[in-house]
């Protein structure tokens, strides 16, 4: 489930929840508060038709006990009143002995065993009843006999003698039995009604008065405003989902635009510079600490590729005590750093050994073609001059040995010039440059500022330098074509620099050919721990070399 | 008259007999002794005293020929030693006449010259031939040990700094990196006790450098 719409669902249902609770309650308080102002309004009705009732019944006694004997009204012939069951004076319900049921309020008078028979009027007591001030539509007086049979006529059915309407209702009931109420029930038609009831006891008479109205109409207003409810409800409902929708889309934007960005870092990318509008202080910062991890990684990420490319001199901040990455990735550099410095220590130290080897066996060759084969060649010149006796053939051979020994000399120089170990390297690169400037047409310099008898350039430095020299001018003559060579050595107190001059047509730089001499140069100044500059353009071409020394 | 005693101290048998026969030709000299080393030698010397000249190899196993020469001139000794070698360095040359050497030959030299040699130091002069001398002198020029107190060098960098130019153009002009050049600097101001070169030039005027 989204959080779009889970924060949907709780926001809504908060609100409904609410809302109903709120018109739930309010619709119960307002009924309530109506069925008792309508069931109030009933019964001071009630009230009032009552004593109005009392009040006609109690003057028309008092006319009927004021009449002059003679002056009695008529014996309705309609009604039959067994006289049997009438002890007393008083007033009585008659409409059981009418014969038509018609309601009859008798007054009867007996003086000296003569009874006087009177009426009183059914109309009258018929106007207060119809009196229908403040009952509505629907509202309703009547009047019930104690046989549970109406009195008065009803207003819904006009056409029956009301003494055949049957009015068995629960007020009707409690009212027989002399209590007075005011509650709902279900009227003589079976219809729920309001209704206010009470017993009206005058003399001998007992009748019931109810004042009713229909709960329909009654509830008229209440339904009114049951729908305004839940149309106001609705409405409510309906605005709460917009601005639910719009609230939603102002917490979860950022949060999808996080999620977003999160993903794509999740899958490696760390370089998205998409920006999002941020509205909340919580949401700045949630994107601050966000944009810190991703510079954060990026810096690991930049550190890792660089550690990748072999660049162990880069550098990495760890974001803290706890960048176990920042930290891990230092931690690999500087493993990586250690192998690589243990590796160059071996690849130098390699490469020491195989140019020490190959120039030891140089040295062993030399010094067999000059200390072995040389003075061998000698002896022989020595043989031909003792013992050859023909002049010219002596003059012949002595030449051939001679170009032999001369030969052998050079061969014996070429490979290792004995000079190295018991000169050094300046008096060394003097000789050769001298030999160089007899054999080729080259001018060709040598400066020797090197400290002649307390050099403290070693052999092994010596040799290098010695070598290092031999493939300059063997590449400025083979390849650079140059015409002018000038080398200088300086040695100081803690260094000897090599400046290398040619005027030849130049090489470049950046494109020396693995196998070439200058790779061959490389190698020999990074056995001595030595620097290495070079300078090269179409007419001229300079190399600076710096060997430390030792102390 | 007596012979000139020659004692031939070389590492390589063939090469002693050859030279012995030769020089036996010669009525005047007489080959009293023959060693392998350095160390053989000075044993024969110290019995036998009358010895005028040795015939010198360089390179020799044990002692080699600059050991006998250093040895030769600390005992004071009257033995005139002639070079005679494979080298035709003219450092090699400087070192043996430095060190007391009489004269210097190549292993490939003929009877004429070897007799002509020992004659000539027999008398008490040097012998060294055209080509020797010529390597010698090359190598002992380019090598001048200056008795001053800036070397050569160093004097041509104040030389240039004088005149006013930058250490990138005199690197230049010397053919070398400027950091030898500021090595150099460095190195005259240390010696001159100086700290600029405005002081430098004024020390370098007054003890007439430049």
């Amino acid at each position: 489930m989204s959080i779009k719409t889970l924060i949907a669902i709780i926001i809504n249902s908060l609100i409904v929840f609410a809302v109903s609770i709120l018109s739930i309650t309010s619709y119960k308080q307002f009924s309530k508060v109506l069925d008792d102002r309508i069931l109030l309004q009933l019964n001071s009705i009630k009230t009032l038709k009552k004593n109005q009732i009392e009040n006609l019944i109690e003057n028309e006694w008092n006319a009927f006990l004021n009449l002059e004997d003679g002056e009695h009204y008529l014996e309705d012939q309609k009604i039959k009143i067994p006289k049997n069951k009438i002890k007393t004076s008083g007033i009585y319900d008659f409409t059981p002995y009418h014969s038509e049921g018609k309601t009859t309020i008798g007054m009867v008078s007996i003086k000296n065993n003569k009874y006087t028979f009177g009426y009183i009027d059914y109309n009258k007591i018929k106007t207060i009843l119809e009196e229908r001030t403040g009952m509505g539509e629907s509202g309703e007086s009547y009047l019930v006999g104690t046989d549970f049979t109406m009195r008065s006529e009803s207003r819904f059915y006009k056409d029956s003698i009301p003494s055949s309407i049957i009015v068995n209702t629960n007020g009707v009931k409690s009212a027989a039995l002399g209590k007075q109420g005011k509650t709902i029930f279900k009227d003589y038609r079976g219809i729920n009604v309001y209704s206010v009831y009470s017993l009206l006891t005058i003399s001998n008479l007992k009748l019931i008065l109810l004042s009713e109205i229909d709960e329909s109409e009654v509830t008229i207003p209440l339904n009114n405003l049951k729908i305004k409810l839940i149309e106001l409800t609705i409405t409510i409902i309906f605005i709460s989902i917009i601005l639910s929708f719009f609230l939603i889309r102002i917490i979860t934007n950022p949060i999808n635009n996080m999620k977003e960005s999160l993903k794509t870092m999740a899958n490696g990318d760390y370089t998205q510079t998409i920006e999002f509008p941020k509205k909340s202080n919580e949401i700045k910062e949630m994107f601050t600490a966000l944009a810190n991890l991703k510079k954060s990684l990026q810096g690991a990420v930049e550190f890792s590729n660089e550690l990748g490319k072999m660049n162990l001199n880069a550098t990495h901040a760890p974001k803290s005590k706890n960048d176990l990455l920042g930290s891990s990735l230092i931690a690999m550099r500087d493993k990586l750093l250690e192998f690589r410095n243990k590796e160059k220590v071996n690849r130098i130290l390699t490469k020491k050994l195989l140019f020490d080897g190959l120039e030891e066996e140089r040295k062993r060759l030399s010094r067999e073609l000059h200390d072995g084969i040389g003075p061998l060649l000698t002896s022989l010149k020595f043989y031909i001059e003792n013992r050859i006796a023909d002049t010219n053939q002596k003059k012949e051979m002595k030449e051939i040995v001679d170009t032999t020994i001369s030969e052998i000399r050079l061969m014996s120089s070429a490979l290792r010039p004995t000079s190295i170990d018991d000169f050094g390297v300046g008096p060394t690169l003097t000789n050769y440059v001298k030999s160089l400037e007899n054999s080729i047409n080259i001018n060709i310099k040598f400066e020797d500022s090197t400290n002649t008898g307390n050099s403290k350039i070693s052999n092994n430095q010596g040799t290098n330098i010695f070598r290092i020299c031999q493939e300059l001018v063997n590449n400025s003559i083979k390849h650079a074509e140059a015409k002018n060579i000038t080398i200088t050595l300086s040695e100081f107190d803690n260094f000897v620099a090599l400046f290398y001059f040619d005027d030849g047509k130049g090489f470049d730089v950046k494109k020396v050919t693995l196998g070439s001499g200058i790779t061959n140069i490389y190698e020999r100044v990074e056995i001595c721990d030595g620097t290495i500059q070079i300078e090269s353009n179409k007419h001229k071409t300079t190399f600076e070399i710096e060997i430390p020394l030792i102390i | 008259m007596s012979k000139i005693k020659v004692i031939i101290a070389d590492d390589h048998e063939l090469f002693r007999n050859g030279l012995t026969e030769l020089v036996k030709k010669q009525e005047n000299i007489e080959v009293i002794g023959s060693v392998a080393d350095g160390n053989q030698f000075l044993n024969i010397i110290k019995k036998n005293k009358e010895v005028d000249i040795v015939l010198l190899d360089i390179t020799m196993p044990n002692m080699d020929g600059f050991d006998v020469l250093k040895k030769l001139k600390d005992i004071k000794s009257s033995i005139k030693p002639i070079i005679i070698s494979m080298h035709n360095d003219g450092n090699y040359m400087a070192k043996c006449f430095k060190s007391g050497a009489y004269g210097y030959l190549l292993k490939n030299t003929d009877e004429k010259e070897l007799n002509t040699a020992i004659e000539t130091v027999y008398l008490g002069k040097k012998y060294f031939n055209t080509e020797v001398t010529e390597k010698m002198i090359n190598f002992m020029s380019s090598n001048s040990v200056s008795e001053k107190i800036i070397s050569k060098k160093e004097t041509e960098v104040l030389m240039l700094i004088s005149k006013g130019l930058t250490t990138k153009e005199i690197a230049n002009q010397l053919f070398v990196s400027s950091r030898t050049i500021e090595t150099h600097r460095a190195n005259i101001l240390k010696k001159l006790e100086v700290k600029n070169t405005a002081e430098l030039i004024k020390k370098a005027v007054k003890i007439k450098l430049i």
